[in-house]
């Protein structure tokens, strides 16, 4: 695991993710309905992963605690829609989102500096207990609706079916979210946070400003989770804190960066997939069974590949090279 | 009605310490962060069940039986699994693996014990002690009586016994105590199989209080997070204090801020106890911070 | 034996690819009438999904099994439920919704909870099929304007009407009545709703008390109660904390004449637990299998029920009974509408009318059930059995008030 110095440069991990994201955004047109929905999971829980690895995969910072910004995003947009009613709906929509995100961002700045000195272990149950403490309160103060529910308004335009108009506006923001970690990982920032998971102290000692680095990339990590939540959020259309501050959205976010590979871009973006495919396709059909499954599958998925698919490719490219130069010789 | 408050809170407290402990000695010796460890408080209280429900034994004679297959369960798990994973991969992932164990369980209990609360009730699950104006129902005071006990024969163990002493040395210097011939691979799978017993016992306590089902496993693996960093990780004096704290919170915040804010103030603390002082009040960090 | 990472991951890898051709399994074969949809088997709400899921299958049982499944239109249909676990997560209900959809299913059975519920309607809503259901009583689901979602249950703020007729009628009259409300959705509105019409009435409503979704404690509701002294409780809470309640209050020995767990008290385990305890315990109760129903296909409601014992393990709860009539409801839609067009039946079911084995089906222009009909009696354990004691029309035995105290129990 020791992808120090990233393979290719900026423009390259840039085109690749536009041209993914074309043949994505084409995937629709021959899907079934179920397919696109299947899809909106996926390009969901990759949009998660990616937006955790900008602070977890980086910086070795684990987080136990995103669905605290998936379900605050979620609901600070839906309780400003609720608060002005009357909007059209895409400037609501907008203002909603645009609101959420500085929300969590701001939230996160406020519990950046604290929370950030923690390491390791620490600082994944203080994430822990930061989301639940905002499922708490969501749930229980009544003006915040948590218990009740809010409905959010409907942004699908006419003629759009909805299930690909959300599709399509998920796949949008993690496009958004993968291109600022592909930018994050080639900035002076993102090799200072791959410095900071390799030793901290050190990394301080040769000047890296790691306490700004960490909470900048706390906050971005933030943001583009309530962005993910948002959307989430219009697109079930009606939510209480139990559909958004879901235990899932933490642990599972860790699932598919191991799955895939720890600290990578594309690994998240695998493991989503992967999982995707195997809890709500191939499991879909077993009625009481599944979680065993899925709790089996993490559980040889650890053992069997630590390093995540990522780390079984790098070996075997290891390995060629290695082989190549013996035959060289 | 002050008093009283105060005393379900420390009877409260006790439950929550002994279901920490075992998940605060793993954390603290070994590193690990069990997140399986609220599924087997469950088994245990599922045992105590089917014990007293199929074979009519009561829960308290069962709990010496319960602790020790929770011990050979534990023990085993160590040794197959964990130590597979720390040894191949890192500590946070076998956070991970112990989470796909945790699914695992809650699936198998409900394939095994049906999704229906189960509720372990005894012929004096029903009578009260009073003192003066305070009235504490008995199960709920033979839950705190064998928390206390338990753990302070835990501590006598850990104090006292040469097994305990090398359980101490390992959790501080693992390298030492290896040269210093201790088995480390032996002493970590005989903390675990503690960890599992202590599990189990609080399972038993917990079924003689209230009813369970299987998702109440992630309750009460997020409860012994918030005990252990109350407390502070690695000692049963910790556990006990972290418990009994978070006991009296609850109790207090349902009555002075509302039935409904206790957990919301549970969290808020563990943030709170994080940022000013992480080690817990007892101190004693081992692993898992560094 | 050697299984080293790589054979493990190449089994993996070949288990994992297999199945994803094999799905195209074309839903509406010739003779059997798919109805789809969701249950919650895993997660909080696991225990009423099975009850609900038995319901449904004992009905589909009955249907194929007895009467060589049903006509509609000269033909003969046999009935097939296709059911998926939501493990009570929306995206993933909405999800496998959109599977049967795709797979041309014409009918649905919704799931448990309105925030699976909710998203679950909506989808189902737009593609104008009809969907019966009997786990979303929440008001949010029937201010939407949606037209195809049915409910066996009126909506919750609506259900406790009798239980609140119930305490205006109580000889004496109470002096103070207390509530204590979990904090989800549908606790909330149903004792909200309670509360309000409770006050029309003019009931002394004084103490109002929430309490987080789930409990480990109830010490801080038993000190209320200790000190407040209400002469009634009503507690909307869900089976488990139902229980806790109660032990708790029992094992602190205190007190309320009228103790009311609107869930809990309905299941055999519950009742069990609490041994001679239970008795004089009040809630709601939406149905017993000794009501003078008929049926059209069980013949009554006591032959549902006797069917259901001889062929499931699991003990009868009325979501059992509720979710077999939701089936019943269908097969009357379909029969009347004389044709398996959704828009059709969906038309009959908004027509419905008629006697089964779970009471009269008859539903609001909104889609949940007429409170009239299928509104809830009061309920009480008595000698150990679950008894309806109110209104008096469909009372099986005389109610109990006050009841007898713990210590009296004890004795």
């Amino acid at each position: 695991m020791k992808l120090f110095v990233s393979g290719r440069p900026a423009w390259v991990s840039i085109g690749l993710t536009l041209a993914g994201t074309a043949l994505f955004a084409l995937l629709p047109l021959w899907l079934s309905p179920y397919g696109v929905r299947v899809g909106q999971l996926f390009v969901l829980a990759a949009g998660l992963a990616v937006a955790w690895t900008v602070l977890g995969g980086f910086s070795g910072y684990w987080s136990f605690g995103n669905a605290a910004f998936v379900g605050t995003g979620a609901f600070t947009a839906a309780l400003l829609q609720l608060a002005l009613p009357g909007w059209p709906a895409g400037s609501a929509f907008a203002l909603a989102l645009v609101v959420a995100m500085l929300f969590n961002g701001l939230l996160a700045l406020a519990i950046a500096w604290p929370i950030l000195r923690l390491r390791g272990i620490y600082f994944a149950i203080a994430m822990l207990g930061v989301s639940q403490v905002c499922f708490e309160l969501v749930s229980n103060i009544d003006a915040l609706r948590g218990a009740l529910g809010v409905n959010l308004i409907d942004i699908v335009p006419k003629g759009v079916r909805p299930e690909r108009f959300y599709y399509w506006a998920l796949l949008l923001a993690t496009l958004i979210v993968v291109l600022v970690a592909i930018m994050v990982r080639h900035s002076k920032l993102g090799y200072g946070l791959l410095a900071i998971r390799e030793d901290e102290d050190t990394a301080r000692m040769l000047g890296v400003p790691t306490t700004r680095y960490k909470m900048i990339a706390f906050v971005i990590s933030a943001m583009l989770t309530a962005m993910m939540g948002v959307i989430y959020a219009h697109n079930l259309g009606y939510i209480t804190a139990n559909s958004v501050y879901r235990g899932d959205f933490n642990l599972n976010v860790i699932v598919y960066s191991l799955l895939g590979g720890m600290g990578t871009i594309i690994g998240p973006i695998v493991g989503a997939g992967i999982m995707t495919y195997v809890t709500q396709v191939l499991l879909g059909d077993l009625l009481d069974t599944h979680m065993f499954i899925t709790g089996l599958l993490i559980a040889v998925l650890v053992l069997a590949a630590p390093n995540g698919l990522y780390g079984i490719y790098d070996n075997h490219r290891l390995r060629m090279r290695r082989r190549k130069q013996e035959a060289q010789r | 009605m002050t008093l009283q408050t105060l005393v379900d809170g420390l009877v409260l407290g006790g439950l929550f310490s002994l279901a920490a402990v075992g998940f605060s000695l793993l954390f603290g010796v070994l590193g690990v962060v069990n997140l399986a460890h609220g599924a087997f408080v469950l088994i245990g209280g599922y045992a105590a069940w089917t014990l007293l429900d199929r074979f009519g034994i009561d829960p308290l004679l069962a709990l010496p039986l319960i602790m020790l297959g929770m011990f050979c369960l534990g023990y085993a798990f160590q040794r197959t699994v964990i130590q597979w994973a720390t040894k191949r991969a890192s500590l946070l992932a076998s956070m991970l693996l112990t989470f796909g164990f945790a699914l695992m369980i809650r699936n198998a209990l409900v394939l095994v014990y049906s999704p229906d609360f189960k509720s372990v009730t005894p012929s004096y699950a029903f009578d009260s002690l009073s003192f003066g104006e305070v009235t504490v129902g008995l199960t709920r005071v033979a839950a705190l009586l064998v928390s206390v006990v338990l753990l302070a024969l835990l501590a006598a163990m850990l104090r006292f016994t040469s097994l305990g002493r090398t359980i101490r040395a390992t959790a501080q210097q693992e390298q030492a105590a290896a040269l210093c011939g201790v088995n480390i691979r032996h002493v970590f799978a005989l903390t675990a199989g503690v960890s599992a017993a202590f599990a189990g016992a609080a399972g038993v306590a917990i079924g003689l209080v209230m009813p369970f089902s299987p998702p109440d496993e992630t309750l009460w693996t997020i409860n012994a997070f918030v005990v252990v960093t109350l407390g502070g990780i690695g000692s049963p004096a910790g556990a006990l204090v972290g418990g009994l704290i978070l006991g009296v919170i609850n109790t207090m915040t349902a009555e002075l801020v509302g039935a409904a804010f206790p957990n919301a103030m549970m969290f808020l603390l563990l943030v709170l106890m994080l940022v000013v002082r992480p080690a817990g009040l007892l101190g004693n960090s081992f692993k898992g911070s560094r | 034996m050697k299984i080293d990472r790589r054979t493990i991951l190449k089994t993996i890898g070949t288990a994992v690819a297999m199945p994803a051709i094999g799905r195209s399994a074309q839903a509406q074969a010739t003779d059997t009438i798919v109805i789809g949809g969701s249950v919650p088997l895993s997660g909080r709400a696991a225990e009423t999904g099975l009850n609900v899921n038995n319901g449904y299958l004992a009905a589909q049982k009955f249907i194929n099994e007895e009467l060589n499944g049903i006509e509609v239109d000269g033909k003969r249909y046999k009935i097939d439920i296709r059911l998926f676990d939501d493990a009570s997560d929306p995206a993933r209900a909405s999800t496998l919704i959109q599977r049967h959809l795709d797979d041309g299913v014409q009918f649905f059975l919704g799931s448990f909870g309105s925030n699976i519920v909710l998203p679950t309607a909506a989808i189902v809503e737009r593609a104008g099929k009809p969907m019966m259901q009997t786990g979303g009583a929440s008001d949010q689901i029937y201010t939407q304007g949606y037209k195809n979602i049915f409910c066996m249950f009126p909506r919750a703020s609506r259900q406790l009407y009798n239980t609140i007729e119930y305490f205006a009628s109580l000889k004496p009259a109470p002096k103070s009545i207390m509530f204590a409300m979990a904090n989800d959705a549908f606790s909330k509105t149903l004792a909200e709703g309670a509360i309000a019409f409770g006050k029309q009435k003019g009931l002394p409503i004084n103490d109002i008390i929430t309490l987080p979704e789930n409990i480990t404690d109830a010490s801080s509701l038993v000190n209320q109660i200790r000190g407040k002294k209400p002469d009634v409780l009503l507690a909307t809470t869900h089976d488990q904390n139902s229980l806790l309640i109660a032990r708790q209050l029992i094992s602190s020995n205190v007190d309320v004449p009228l103790l009311y767990l609107s869930l809990g008290p309905q299941l055999k385990s519950f009742r069990d637990a609490l041994g001679n305890f239970a008795n004089g315990l009040f809630f709601q109760q939406f149905w017993d299998e000794r009501s003078p129903y008929k049926d059209a296909i069980f013949g009554s409601a006591q032959g549902f029920a006797s069917y259901y014992g001889k062929h499931f393990k699991r003990d009868m709860a009325y979501h059992t009974a509720s979710g077999a009539a939701c089936i019943v409801a269908y097969v009357h839609a379909m029969k009347a509408a004389n044709s398996l067009d959704p828009a059709k039946v969906r038309e009959k079911l908004a027509a419905l009318d008629v006697e089964s084995l779970y009471g009269r089906i008859k539903f609001t222009p909104e889609g949940d059930g007429d409170p009239l009909h299928l509104g809830s009696t009061v309920g009480q354990v008595l000698k150990g059995n679950a008894e309806v004691v109110f209104p008096e029309a469909s009372r099986t035995a005389a109610p109990t008030y006050p009841a007898p105290t713990w210590a009296q129990k004890r004795g």
